[in-house]
């Protein structure tokens, strides 16, 4: 009886044979593997405005390294992570890059590096749509960024924004907590040149 | 009053255009005197910010004023000047004009080459007249101080002049300024 049961069995899954490769295609498609890339320094950007005394200002942040892996096809396998050094703040003027990097804001003697690392990313109407965790000043925070994404000859480019609250991360103490004078939101824009890199 | 001399007055907007920026810049000096003094924070920027404001206030008073006065002849000066006093009080009416321009422009300029953005009130933002550079911000501060100084001295002029007017003299050259006063009625 019971080997009957089983060859009847064996023969529904033989019929089933065919779809093998289908099934074993879909699980390759699902598994395809994302491209890495690094951001290319000299032609990449990371700025942030914020709004100070009523005037908005941009400053750069000329040392980062990005470390990406994606794929438009691969979004489930996709990642950012990205690490800058603070210290590296420019807003073209020297006494407020001071400040930026002193105890009461960044504090890079005690914080000098910000990290972001992606955990989802999915497709949206006008491009792509991550979620990530921000870690700056000693404390992370959700920050989700919208962005694009182009293949390029020799890489990719990869252009994007968030926008985020300083006073979430406890930038800004003493004096600077006070938003009267530099507020709250801070927006930040990237354009990263891609190249390819090992994994 | 057949004679143009005595009776002529300032009409009521340069009038109004004479005291509010004498006192806006009464404003600006004690502004910029606290804050020389504090070091970089949200109280300097503050401070800094009303400067700038008030600052941008004056250069747009200013163009009102200039084009008003090129429609609007002031009231002669009296008729017992002498030809010296008569070239220092333009003089130093030019000057006071040349600065109601020169201070908030230099101001703008320090600001922009500071890549410090001149906000009006937090309403709406001025575009930088320079880009940043550190060099011209340390020229331009030390033009801004200077005029100032210069702006504080033929004020000071202006005003005991004005006073010497009207105490030494007993003429009409102050009262016609003021605002409220009937211009004097003399035999």
């Amino acid at each position: 009886m019971s080997a009957q049961r089983t060859a009847r069995r064996a023969a529904r899954l033989a019929a089933l044979l065919p779809l093998l490769p289908l099934l074993l295609g879909a699980r390759a498609h699902a598994d395809a593997s994302p491209v890495h890339y690094a951001s290319d320094p000299a032609r990449s950007r990371l700025e942030f405005s914020g709004v100070q005394a009523g005037a908005a200002f941009t400053a750069v942040f000329h040392g980062f390294s990005a470390a990406i892996a994606f794929s438009p096809d691969a979004l489930a396998a996709s990642r950012f992570d990205v690490t800058i050094t603070l210290a590296s703040v420019d807003s073209k003027d020297k006494d407020r890059d001071g400040t930026m990097r002193g105890a009461d804001v960044f504090d890079v003697a005690h914080y000098p590096t910000a990290h972001y690392v992606t955990h989802s990313i999915t497709r949206t109407a006008s491009g792509f749509a991550a979620s990530g965790a921000l870690t700056l000043h000693g404390t992370t925070r959700e920050v989700p960024i919208q962005f694009t994404f182009q293949s390029r000859a020799g890489g990719a480019e990869l252009a994007g924004t968030a926008k985020l609250k300083r006073l979430d991360f406890g930038v800004g103490q003493g004096d600077w907590k006070s938003t009267d004078w530099v507020a709250n939101e801070v927006s930040v824009a990237f354009d990263l040149q891609l190249v390819p890199a090992p994994p | 009053m057949t004679n143009d001399t005595a009776g002529a007055r300032y009409g009521a907007a340069a009038k109004f255009l004479h005291w509010f920026i004498a006192a806006l810049i009464v404003v600006q000096f004690s502004l910029a005197w606290t804050a020389d003094d504090l070091p970089l924070g949200a109280r300097k920027l503050g401070l800094l910010a009303w400067h700038k404001s008030f600052g941008m206030t004056i250069l747009m008073l200013a163009i009102v004023r200039l084009l008003w006065r090129l429609g609007h002849a002031p009231p002669p000066l009296p008729a017992g000047m002498s030809p010296l006093e008569r070239t220092l009080a333009r003089g130093a009416h030019l000057t006071l004009y040349g600065l109601i321009f020169l201070m908030p422009l230099t101001g703008w300029m320090m600001s922009s080459a500071k890549n410090y953005a001149v906000s009006w009130f937090k309403l709406f933002t001025f575009p930088n007249l320079i880009a940043p550079n550190e060099t011209a911000f340390a020229v331009l501060r030390n033009v801004h101080d200077s005029l100032s100084v210069v702006l504080l001295i033929v004020a000071s002029l202006h005003l005991l002049a004005a006073l010497k007017h009207h105490f030494w003299n007993r003429d009409d050259v102050l009262r016609r300024m003021l605002p409220f006063s009937k211009p004097a009625r003399r035999p």
